[in-house]
């Protein structure tokens, strides 16, 4: 993961270079917004972590930005993630009833997050592109644990907060398409309370990769 | 330009909607492991208990019959058992000495049958079995499950004609996965592993 993580960033930090060093750095048109569409990975941290401890590299993220003035945006996100991970011959407990179910389980969240979003872009009219953004939103998240055919899930919606660094690298000059990298903290509501395991104020990191369409 | 957005979003939709398989791709392996299931009556106390008796042969539920199975395997599983009730300070009663504890094993080759009732040794012929409890995780399973139950002798309703089930051990996924008899054995193990409240101190 370090090393497709250094990777992209080589790729970006490269593609911004190479454009830097264009007479014209510019872009040939003012943007009025763009939306993106971005693969994301999750890597859940702290009470998050103790729940699923690997990274979900399935979501998807689709976003839309609008620009008001002097790079400031304000836009919108829709996201899908899921985060997993098997655990074998763990013991559940539901002490007041005396029983206990020891099985390989599959634990999952699946999350569908919706935000809005205020991004500040430091050079717009720029090939490339960085900013900066905070997501303010809810996510409906549904946390599973399976064991054989049983599937035992609790739903939560919960409100969350997501500030964000990312580039945006336009592929050219009139072009109308762009990359897009982002990494972003998440702070959320939500809970886990499943049999004896309760956790609680979710929190991940995110890595999204995709592309953006840009109008002028 | 709007076209080329509509075909953009359209596309972005589209691979979304492939993608967004809620469920891990790999859950169904799941049904091949085996799953230790215990419960126990909490409201009893298990120092008041000290011997049991169990069965010589496992009944076995198809389909098609019932019948008693005797065979190296069974025995190796009944084997298991005692052993396991002795680390807990329980002993085997004497011939002809009426045990705190009858322990009967069950193996359901079919699916989806749950209920069972025998005479349990002649000692209360006709007599069904009742779970203290409501065992909710027990409604249904998959075929090859296999059932240790642990039958209060000491403490009956002979108003009601009712036997106490005490504890149970449920352990699924015998068919629809490979295993060997080593896993069963510590599936055996692992029942009362979990199950630490089944114990007795009692002389």
């Amino acid at each position: 993961m370090k090393k497709i993580f250094t990777v992209i960033m080589l790729a970006f930090l490269a593609m911004g270079y190479v454009r830097a060093q264009e007479p014209s750095s510019s872009l040939g048109f003012t943007p009025s917004s763009y939306y993106t569409f971005t693969w994301s990975t999750a890597f859940p941290i702290g009470n998050f972590h103790d729940w699923v401890s690997q990274p979900g590299p399935a979501g998807f993220d689709f976003g839309g930005r609008y620009l008001l003035n002097k790079g400031l945006t304000v836009g919108f996100n829709f996201a899908w993630q899921r985060v997993t991970k098997l655990y074998e011959d763990e013991t559940y407990t539901i002490p007041d009833k005396g029983i206990a179910i020891t099985a390989n389980n599959y634990r999952f969240t699946w999350m569908c997050p919706f935000q809005a979003v205020v991004a500040y872009h430091l050079v717009p009219d720029k090939i490339v592109s960085p900013y900066i953004g905070l997501g303010i939103g809810g996510d409906y998240m549904e946390h599973h644990l399976m064991i054989q055919e049983y599937d035992i899930y609790k739903t939560y919606w919960d409100f969350s907060l997501t500030p964000e660094v990312g580039i945006m690298a336009k592929f050219g000059n009139f072009s109308n398409w762009g990359g897009i990298l982002a990494f972003n903290y998440k702070f959320t509501t939500n809970k886990v309370e499943l049999y004896e395991k309760s956790y609680d104020n979710l929190q991940m990191l995110n890595i999204r990769l995709g592309i953006a369409y840009i109008i002028r | 330009m709007k076209t080329k957005l509509g075909l953009f979003i359209l596309g972005a939709g589209l691979i979304f909607m492939q993608a967004c398989t809620k469920y891990p791709p790999s859950s169904e392996r799941l049904l091949e492991d085996l799953a230790v299931i215990t419960q126990y009556d909490t409201k009893i106390d298990f120092n008041n208990y000290k011997t049991y008796a169990i069965v010589t042969s496992i009944t076995k539920i198809t389909d098609k019959d019932t019948t008693q199975v005797n065979d190296q395997m069974a025995q190796n599983v009944l084997a298991q058992i005692a052993k396991n009730m002795e680390l807990q300070g329980f002993v085997k009663a004497a011939d002809g000495v009426k045990p705190d504890f009858g322990i009967d094993v069950i193996y359901y080759e079919n699916t989806y049958v749950y209920t069972y009732s025998y005479d349990w040794w002649g000692y209360y012929p006709y007599w069904d079995w009742y779970y203290p409890y409501y065992p909710v995780y027990y409604s249904s399973y998959t075929a090859g499950a296999a059932n240790i139950e642990l039958i209060d002798l000491k403490v009956v309703d002979t108003n009601n004609q009712k036997l106490y089930l005490r504890w149970n051990a449920f352990i699924r996924g015998l068919l629809t996965g490979t295993h060997t008899s080593a896993d069963i054995m510590n599936a055996i193990n692992q029942a009362f592993i979990q199950t630490p409240q089944l114990r007795t101190s009692a002389k």
